[in-house]
């Protein structure tokens, strides 16, 4: 596993850009033997193993559109505060004028990035909207006298400011880059972001549960089948409830591996629509089938065990080779899951690619999506299956 | 592919089909497949029944039609691609997914779905450029789709025992 010393000197001369990355990759590896050897080495010296070896992924939350996106910008006007007694006057004046509905996420007043000028403080006045580029008008056009003494204001000049709150750190850096905006920070998302959602042992369970999933793909394959498979867990047990691969060649075109384990599931619950003894390997963990108080036929009979039960598969989390179409993906919805993991994209694949039906508005459900574990081998086994 | 009678007749069966799902418990919608002007696959709401929420009257209906494929030795494809389905309702983003996966060329429907619909209520799943997802559809809305609402709103407002409590109704 260790480089020679020359291999390390070389390394670490390349430049530091590799080494950073390296690092960088070492936070989303898996716990391994590699962590228990000598931490007094640099990390770099490493890099040529860490990447031979396959294990290294990352996984990244798939967001809503608005999330990801590039915020956009809108022009305003903004004026320096030349009498900095006048801003709290000046403030409310202005918003009484100027209330900027539905940009509330806008900051009024900024303190002015040039520290050396003598007016500190800038106030944004409104928006340009229905008025000719360039031309910056004058204050009085701006404001008018009746409605709000201009004494204390400087001349007015354009500005860019983001036209919605922003819901990432990231998109958050990049509007206050502009104009200076609140920020009520999802902690989950931003960790989720920076790769810190998931502790090194949940990496590890992942990354089981998508061998598996990637395990049975190979064999569904081997029968004619796409090479996709699926491993449906319930996080709180940590117990992998289903394992189904696609089935289409074999029975059915819409059995996809998604809708073999949501079926697999009602199986186990007393009802079900298809019958997986053709295909052995797709099938619902005993242990939990047998367990009492699960997968009682009459469970809905009674009010009482509707509490304790989870309807459909609520609760549960998904992990799937390859990203869902877009009839497994409403599947999903319908289902209730909890969690979607998937290893790689697919060019219409609706949990991210195509369309982003987890966050779709209008829709009763919503779930998390996450995707890159083991995204190589993931890749590779879509690839197989063109 | 037929004209506005032939449409009527098999809309009228499939509200009788629909009517069904109603009596059993389930959201009223009803589906018929037809091939060569012969139903070869019908199906209803059976999601409560078989506790998997993908089972939808269409999803049921081309199980049948599959089932007479392998039946009859006919190739799967080439039956979808001369078929017409008639739904009460609009089918869901999920269903209209499958449509589009087995390239069934024409749906002929009544009411909307503002709940789920991928044929343009909540998502165009019928008619948006997916190259890697089959073929996209052609549909006819609105046959008797006063009726078709009508049953939904019946539906419901009666209390559905399966679904999870949700949040507002606890505050009760």
């Amino acid at each position: 596993m260790l480089q020679p010393r020359g291999d390390y000197l070389t390394a670490s001369r390349v430049s530091q850009q590799k080494c950073c990355r390296t690092l960088q990759m070492k936070e989303h590896m898996p716990p391994s033997q590699e962590d228990h050897d000598v931490t007094a080495e640099p990390r770099c010296k490493r890099r040529r193993s860490m990447e031979s070896e396959s294990c290294s992924w990352n996984i990244l939350p798939v967001l809503s559109e608005e999330a990801s996106r590039e915020i956009e910008m809108l022009q305003a006007y903004a004026a320096p505060v030349l009498n900095k007694k006048e801003t709290s006057r000046l403030l409310r004046e202005v918003s009484a004028l100027h209330p900027l509905e539905g940009l509330r996420h806008l900051k009024r007043v900024r303190a002015r990035r040039n520290r050396e000028s003598p007016h500190p403080l800038e106030m944004l006045l409104c928006l340009t909207l229905g008025k000719e580029e360039g031309q910056v008008p004058p204050l009085s056009e701006l404001l008018p006298e009746e409605k709000v003494n201009c004494f204390g204001l400087g001349q007015p000049f354009l500005v860019l400011v983001p036209s919605c709150p922003p819901l990432t750190r990231l998109q958050f850096q990049e509007a206050s880059a502009y104009w200076p905006t609140s920020f009520h920070e999802n902690k989950q998302v931003t960790e989720a972001l920076t790769g810190q959602l998931f502790s090194k042992e949940e990496k590890a369970r992942m990354q089981r549960y998508m061998e598996q999933a990637i395990e049975v793909a190979h064999q569904g394959a081997e029968k004619g089948n796409e090479a996709v498979g699926a491993v449906l867990v319930n996080p709180a047990t940590e117990e992998v409830l289903a394992v189904g691969h696609d089935c289409r060649r074999i029975s059915n075109p819409l059995l996809h591996a998604t809708m073999v384990c949501i079926d697999l599931v009602a199986c186990a619950q007393g009802g079900g629509a298809y019958n997986f003894d053709s295909c052995p390997l797709c099938s619902f963990a005993a242990s939990v089938k047998e367990a009492p108080g699960i997968g009682v036929t009459d469970r809905f009979d009674d009010a009482d065990s509707s509490s304790i039960l989870p309807y459909i598969c609520t609760g549960y989390d998904l992990y799937i080779t390859r990203e869902p179409c877009i009839m497994c993906a409403m599947a999903l919805v319908h289902s209730r899951i909890q969690r979607v993991f998937y290893g790689a994209p697919s060019p219409d694949g609706a949990l991210g690619s195509r369309y982003k039906i987890h966050t779709q508005k209008d829709l009763n459900h919503h779930f998390q999506v996450f995707r890159g574990i083991l995204e190589e081998q993931c890749q590779q086994l879509r690839e197989k299956s063109q | 592919m037929g004209n506005g009678a032939e449409w009527q007749r098999w809309m009228e069966e499939a509200f009788r089909v629909a009517k069904e799902a109603l009596e059993s418990g389930e959201v009223p919608v009803g589906c018929l497949m037809v091939y060569n002007n012969t139903v070869l696959g019908q199906g209803r709401n059976e999601v409560n029944e078989t506790k998997n929420a993908t089972r939808h009257a269409e999803m049921v209906a081309i199980d049948q039609v599959l089932a007479w494929c392998h039946d009859h030795s006919k190739n799967p494809t080439e039956v979808f691609e001369q078929m017409v389905m008639y739904v009460t309702v609009e089918p869901c983003i999920m269903c209209a997914g499958a449509l589009r996966l087995l390239k069934i060329p024409l749906v002929v429907y009544g009411c909307r779905n503002e709940r789920f619909g991928g044929c343009g209520s909540v998502l165009n799943v019928a008619a948006d450029d997916l190259p890697n997802t089959g073929t996209s559809f052609q549909c006819i809305a609105g046959y008797r789709a006063e009726e078709a609402v009508e049953m939904l709103k019946i539906f419901y407002k009666q209390e559905n025992p399966n679904a999870p409590k949700s949040k507002a109704r606890k505050k009760d």
